[in-house]
């Protein structure tokens, strides 16, 4: 049972990115009619997104983040001596694109830098490994870079992932100070439910091949992509979703003996309106407490949680304030997290 | 109980309480499609407290086999 606490460490700052290119969803219709849009974008709450170009990756919309947090904050850039880049849309299979931007930031080259591959959970396993490092006394400051071109992944012509991911990027410094209090982590896995959202092929099991890149029909619905596209598995998602977020929740608040009324802001990942809706409506938990995206940036995945911090509690964490993040997905891999923060700077969402 | 399922499946569905019969396939319903399939799911979790697996959802093919579930579960 992964469940765990640390003291006086803390997210010091944060900034985002995402690309400028802004897709509305009810005139996407490049594969589908309007009509039929409609009805799943209303349902999902997707109204827009972002789409990187062909020559935008996760790592540039980081490091747009990490400039503007960085001279914002104003940061000696020799301070930081850890570098985590979360993301599943790496720029390359090796290296590590973790390492690329040590050098593209000018950090130093006795940081330490590595990525983290997992989903919509991550930002979570991000946190609590440069907490971890910070609390073993290796780390003094540690840089965040989190992002995702999941409009890279999924096929456009698959009704089920088409219309939901887009594209983000953000960074956040970890700092040790007494300011910050305690914070606890649960953190989950289930490696038998790996088929419910995949990317089959394209890694070293099912390899690249002419065969993996044919587009097919997989369904009823006429519904295209390739083995080397994302694939969701919607129904069985939305039942783990539905069931294990607001067991992990209660499970997290009762470790923490925290009571949810001193919880200032509830953070989900955003998956989509429908089933955000349903797990808040589960908890009993006040909608204004609740900020979201998921209307104007849509799924970015792990990105989705420190993004809706950056873009609507902006002006909000200037004084000590209690945030519950929960990420969830892919994996399956979930977890849920009670942070403080104190004064934090929030830097901008910078369009690239 | 049974009046209670039927409207909280008809509004699942965007169909009316009168279109829903016990014996009918409710996937064969004009208005069920994979987002409407969650509704019904979401239904069944917050109106009856049942939580489904697919599998399990799958094996159920007719309102009266959805209702059965149900109503066993009380």
């Amino acid at each position: 049972m992964a469940l765990f606490s640390f003291n006086n460490i803390g997210i010091s700052g944060m900034s985002g990115a995402v690309p400028k290119n802004v897709i509305n969803n009810y005139e996407y219709d490049v594969f589908f009619p309007k009509e039929e849009i409609k009805e799943v974008v209303d349902k999902i709450g997707v109204k827009e997104r972002r789409f990187a170009d062909e020559n935008t990756c996760a790592s540039d919309l980081c490091y747009a983040a990490a400039e503007d947090l960085l001279n914002g904050m104003n940061v000696n850039r020799d301070e930081i001596d850890l570098l985590i880049f979360i993301s599943q849309t790496p720029d390359y299979r090796m290296p590590a694109t973790s390492i690329l931007l040590q050098n593209r930031l000018g950090l130093s080259r006795s940081a330490i830098a590595f990525d983290i591959s997992l989903g919509c959970s991550a930002f979570l396993y991000g946190l609590s490994v440069a907490y971890s490092m910070i609390a073993s006394g290796a780390v003094k400051k540690a840089l965040i870079l989190d992002g995702e071109t999941r409009s890279k992944v999924y096929s456009q012509k698959d009704r089920k992932t088409a219309f939901l991911f887009g594209d983000a990027g953000i960074a956040a410094l970890i700092e040790k100070n007494d300011k910050f209090g305690t914070s606890w982590f649960s953190l989950n896995s289930d490696g038998e439910r790996e088929d419910l959202i995949k990317i089959p092929a394209g890694g070293y099991r099912n390899m690249s091949s002419a065969e993996t890149l044919k587009e097919k029909v997989v369904d009823e619905y006429g519904n295209m992509r390739s083995d080397e596209h994302g694939y969701m598995n919607g129904a069985d998602v939305f039942n783990f979703v539905l069931r294990e977020i607001p067991k992990d929740f209660k499970r997290l608040v009762e470790y923490a003996g925290v009571d949810t009324s001193t919880v200032d802001y509830f953070v989900f990942h955003q998956a989509n309106q429908y089933i955000n809706g349903l797990v808040a409506k589960k908890l009993k938990l006040a909608d204004e407490k609740i900020p979201s995206t998921v209307h104007k940036y849509g799924n970015t995945s792990s990105v989705s949680i420190p993004l809706t911090i950056v873009s609507e509690l902006k002006d909000k964490l200037n004084k000590h304030s209690r945030l519950l993040l929960c990420g969830f997905g892919v994996g399956l891999s979930w977890g849920t997290a009670i942070i403080d923060v104190d004064n934090c700077y929030v830097g901008n969402v910078v369009e690239v | 109980m049974k009046d209670k399922f039927i409207t909280a499946l008809a509004e699942a569905l965007e169909m009316e309480d009168n279109e829903i019969k016990m014996e009918d396939t409710f996937r064969d319903y004009d208005t069920y499609d994979s987002l409407s399939e969650l509704s019904i799911l979401a239904m069944l979790d917050s109106d009856f407290g049942i939580e489904l697996e697919m599998n399990e959802y799958n094996t159920y093919l007719t309102v009266g086999d959805l209702y059965k579930r149900v109503s066993s579960s009380k």
